[in-house]
């Protein structure tokens, strides 16, 4: 990155009050819509803090998202006295704190994998928690599990939990570009580009690999008790979706893989183009969605920054060739 | 000059264009309100839920264009109106659902019909809620539903775990009395309520449990399910679960010759495809069904279920289930609350519906205080395989043939 | 005593019919490196061709079988050719989303053309059973079983014997080497593909006699093949049997002796395990020693 840190800063914090200040001019269905992409924004950043930097593309994300909502709601039912300002921070206390506890623990042994492998384990992880989420009894996968009301009463629920997932999106957005422009980030790089050259360069890959899945993981499960928040009530099927799992992959190929901005553009015009402009599709809206990722797949498989990238080096060539 | 007024020419039609594409919306909706009823909501039409959802999709079609093209609208305190559907396919999932939601209530629609799943109706219906416009739906039955406190939900069936009780009572009635039950259940937020439901009627009403079994919630093999039913056999084994978990236990029941005197499946043998799959197997085989084409209550828009039936035929080719019936109820019942109510406004129409107790020829529509169908008058009634047909063995004003039981063990009816 | 044989004999009757759900995927995970997310939908495709096949022409459903293999074939051929080869040397995660793409327009296209409704076929066998000793056997799952096996015995001589088997294994070990050698890689790669899509055809038949289907069903089948061939190891069939025979076993043994729900929890349990174990499978793997 070549812009000064503080001015980053400073632009990316400006964007985020406009943004926080949209809901006054925008109907209703935007906010929502809105909120479904910084929420999906925010899942693309943290899972690019290990996907996209260390190369280790996830397939089973959702399993976070789960585990966070899940422990979040089993702990604040039992809180049912406290003050709902209190509940949220609580729920997501233990939901970052259950997800840092599961990473950490497969961590090791999952790292250890590498490319296709690595996906497909991360799809088992998140089965074997699903599952064992739905037939655990106390877990109340299945059944069902309710969330208290956290948004205060003068506030509508839909703006108030717009602004939380767009403050929970800055957040993730900074500390990741925290990473990338840190030893640590260049250590990721490294990893993605030639992970045993990294290793005999002196690289801790291992400690490298594990800090980033965890941070990944917690950032996630953190988004993933807002979510459920906002739902009020989920099951097992709400949130270990296997559709979640892929769109965090494709938020990236659809933006650019291994940017910082690339998961953010990419989750915004995703769920810009299934929610919006193909959401009247009454039985056809699969098949769209399908088409579209065959047609990115085809045309830009560098993604949107991709496209960009190419396109400025084709006009520096054009630019520079009539004067050789 | 020639070049000025194009490009002047083109700068008009462009801004007329814009300003068309932003009033349609508004003269769509001021248009909406003056002579069209709009119903909202979502259908899964794609993912698990799907062939339930092209069921209810088409009985809500069935409803509209009745209502439009053969009685040309509906008289609500004086004025015409025409009926508009404007659905979407939520896939089952609820960012989706809430999202799409949300747009309909922007733009003007003021009653709502159901998802599928209680994970997609229950965080639909609180956004509902929230903006005061009611939602009558025939796909959640958890109990979580109703038990929340809302005020504008209404389901078309009783909650699940008090759709047990007419079976139970049909148990009682059956000679000589069975003695024991077990129940198979699969892992999904309404089977199991529906399963939590059983046992509680079945207690209630003095049989004996031998066994409950939960499976996965998409199971592939259930033979050692089987093995430990044919271990300790019931006289009465209830399952509850969706219709194709329900078609491969009734088959690998009769592959592996296990039998019982009572098979009950909660759903699956009210479907033709089901009875098809199975042939001459299904015989005997019961189920819970909420509405058949001989049940006889009038109407007074379609006459009477045979009416529905036959114009339902004209329109579709697909058999007819009980949920496009109730589908096409739950547009039945507004038009009926709003005409008691002689207004559309969706708080008075809201009333209306609480209030409700009308006859329409899917049964007497008439919702306990939390919103659910009431448990004696819209709760289940029970069909029976005979000869092929489905008749009806339960409630005894609404029935059709007697149950037959013990049932014969399947070698006997090959 | 008599209990865990029944449990034993019902998973291995089980397995095989998901080892060969999933050598086709096994095939192409091995040669082209491709993950197929489109798998399932080409089990179901075959279900259905067997569907109208056999109720049109009123035969066995398993007597389809050529006919559907052949369909499925050309599909797989043209499938390859036009798009997966497209993708095919970019990166592994491309050609899955590519393959993911196609799946949800054929889940779609499957909902318009064959409605969203449970189909099952069922021949005149479809329930009935026997009994070897006290062990009694369901005869439609057996009869697919054979056929099964019979499958993947006719895909293995394919691979080892045959002058297309020798290319294919050629091209799986050493992708360059073998375009030095003359062989087309293009093209045998889009013959690899429609073998698999022929074998997940027929699979097709076997899984729509003993279980009903929709086209919501292509998932499991998808994620099926994945567990089996993460078991076995890729591209083999042996190993593809191998893996399903243990998947097959595990699922009855857990849904004995722990809980009818707990199968899938085992399931990926294992092949969490397995992947950290043996990453290469059980049996190793077929073609290329590392990856």
């Amino acid at each position: 990155m070549t812009q000064k840190p503080a001015a980053f800063v400073a632009i990316i914090l400006g964007c985020a009050v406009v943004l926080a200040l949209a809901p006054l001019i925008l109907p209703p269905f935007y906010v929502r819509v809105g909120q479904l992409m910084l929420y999906s924004a925010g899942l693309a950043v943290a899972w690019t803090i290990l996907g996209g930097f260390a190369g280790y593309a996830s397939f089973g994300h959702a399993a976070f998202i789960g585990v966070g909502a899940f422990a979040a709601g089993l702990v604040e039912e039992r809180l049912t006295g406290l003050p709902p300002a209190l509940l949220l921070p609580i729920g997501m206390l233990v939901g970052g704190l259950a997800c840092a506890i599961l990473s950490a623990a497969v961590a090791y042994p999952i790292l250890r994998l590498r490319g296709t492998f690595f996906a497909i384990a991360m799809l088992g992880v998140c089965h074997v928690c699903a599952e064992l989420n739905n037939n655990i009894d106390v877990l109340q996968g299945s059944l069902g599990l309710n969330f208290p009301a956290v948004a205060p009463a003068a506030w509508d629920p839909a703006v108030f939990f717009y602004e939380l997932y767009l403050a929970a999106g800055v957040v993730v957005f900074l500390i990741a570009w925290q990473i990338q422009r840190s030893r640590f980030g260049a250590g990721l790089l490294s990893i993605r580009e030639d992970e045993d050259t990294a290793r005999m360069l002196g690289v801790p890959t291992e400690r490298y690999k594990r800090i980033a899945f965890v941070a990944s993981a917690v950032l996630t499960g953190l988004l993933g008790v807002i979510y459920a928040h906002s739902l009020g009530y989920i099951t097992t099927d709400s949130v270990y979706r296997d559709d979640t799992n892929l769109s965090l992959i494709v938020y990236s190929l659809l933006g650019g893989m291994g940017t910082l901005f690339g998961p953010v553009i990419g989750a915004f015009m995703l769920v810009f183009i299934t929610q919006v402009v193909l959401a009247r599709l009454l039985d056809f809206h699969l098949f769209a969605t399908g088409l579209l990722l065959v047609l990115l797949v085809l045309a830009a498989p560098g993604g949107v920054l991709g496209l960009v990238k190419s396109w400025k080096l084709r006009r520096r060539a054009a630019a520079t060739a009539p004067a050789e | 000059m020639s070049v000025h007024s194009k490009k002047a020419t083109r700068r008009r039609v462009m801004s007329a264009l814009g300003a068309a594409a932003l009033a349609a919306p508004a003269i769509r909706s001021a248009h909406a309100q003056a002579k069209t009823i709009v119903f909202g909501g979502s259908v899964p039409l794609t993912g698990a839920a799907a062939e339930t959802g092209l069921n209810v999709n088409n009985g809500y079609i069935t409803a509209v264009s009745y209502f439009n093209d053969v009685l040309g609208g509906v008289e609500i305190a004086g004025e015409k109106y025409k009926l508009e559907l404007k659905l979407f396919d939520d896939a089952s999932d609820p960012a989706r659902a809430t999202t799409l939601i949300q747009r309909q209530i922007d733009e003007g629609t003021n009653f709502f019909l159901g998802s599928f799943g209680s994970n997609i109706v229950l965080p639909t219906a609180a956004i509902t809620e929230r903006a005061k416009k009611p939602m009558v739906q025939t796909g959640g039955g958890s109990d979580a539903i109703f038990t929340k406190g809302f005020k504008y939900v209404f389901g078309m069936y009783p909650r699940a775990t008090r759709q047990f009780a007419s079976t139970a009572a049909l148990f009682k009635t059956l000679t000589p009395t069975p003695q024991t039950y077990s129940v198979i259940w699969t892992n999904d937020a309404f089977s199991k309520t529906a399963g939590q439901g059983v046992k509680l009627s079945c207690d209630a009403a003095g049989f004996k449990k031998l066994d409950e079994f939960e499976l996965p919630a998409k199971p592939t093999d259930v033979s050692s399910v089987l093995g430990s039913v044919r271990a300790n056999t019931p006289d009465l084994l209830v399952c509850v679960m969706h219709d194709q978990d329900s078609l491969l236990i009734a088959r690998q029941m009769v592959a592996s010759n296990t039998n019982v005197k009572c098979l009950f499946q909660g759903l699956g043998p009210q479907l033709a495809s089901f009875r098809e799959a199975l042939g001459k197997y299904s015989e005997y085989l019961m189920c819970s069904t909420y509405w058949d084409e001989s049940v006889p209550y009038k109407d007074k828009f379609f006459g009477d279920s045979r009416k529905f039936v036959e114009y339902y035929k004209t329109k579709f080719t697909r058999p007819i289930a009980y949920h496009t019936a109730g589908a096409a109820a739950c547009i039945e019942t507004y038009i009926l609350a709003m005409q008691a109510a002689k207004s559309t406004n969706p708080e008075a129409v809201r009333d209306a519906l609480s209030k409700a107790d009308y006859e329409t020829f899917y049964s007497r529509i008439k919702f306990t205080p939390d919103g659910d169908g009431d448990a004696i008058i819209m709760g289940s009634m029970i069909g029976q395989v005979q000869k092929t047909k489905l008749e009806i063995v339960f409630p005894e004003a609404a029935s059709s043939a007697k149950a037959l039981y013990p049932q014969p063990t399947w070698d006997k009816k090959a | 005593m008599n209990l865990i044989i029944q449990t034993l004999a019902d998973g291995l009757v089980l397995g095989g019919i998901y080892a060969l759900a999933a050598v086709g995927f096994s095939l192409i995970f091995g040669v082209l490196h491709v993950i197929n997310l489109s798998h399932g939908i080409l089990v179901l495709l075959g279900a259905y061709l067997a569907l109208i096949l056999s109720t049109t022409l009123r035969i066995d459903p398993l007597l389809t079988m050529p006919a559907v293999m052949a369909v499925l074939f050309v599909v797989g051929y043209a499938y390859q050719r036009l798009l997966i080869q497209r993708a095919v040397d970019r990166s592994p995660l491309g050609s899955m989303l590519l393959t993911f793409g196609v799946a949800l327009m054929l889940q779609n296209t499957m909902i318009w053309v064959f409605s969203p409704d449970m189909k099952s076929i069922t021949p005149g066998y479809a329930l009935a059973s026997f009994k070897l000793g006290a062990i009694s056997f369901d005869a439609v799952r057996v009869s697919c079983l054979l056929a099964s096996l019979v499958m993947l015995c006719c895909l293995a001589a394919l691979l080892k014997f045959s002058a297309l088997g020798r290319v294919i294994r050629a091209t799986a070990q050493q992708t360059l080497a073998a375009r030095l050698c003359g062989v087309n890689v293009r093209h045998v790669y889009a013959l690899t593909f429609a073998v698999s899509a022929a074998f997940a055809g027929a699979s097709g038949i076997v899984i729509g006699i003993i279980l009903p289907f929709s086209p919501a069903d292509e998932g499991t089948w998808t994620l099926n093949a994945f567990v089996v061939v993460v078991l076995g190891g890729v591209g083999s069939p042996a190993g593809a049997l191998i893996g399903g025979l243990l998947l097959g076993i595990v699922s009855t043994l857990t849904a004995q002796y722990i809980g009818p729900s707990f199968p899938n929890v085992t399931m990926f349990l294992l092949l969490v395990l397995l992947l950290l174990v043996r990453p290469q499978g059980l049996l190793g793997n077929a073609f290329a020693p590392s990856r």
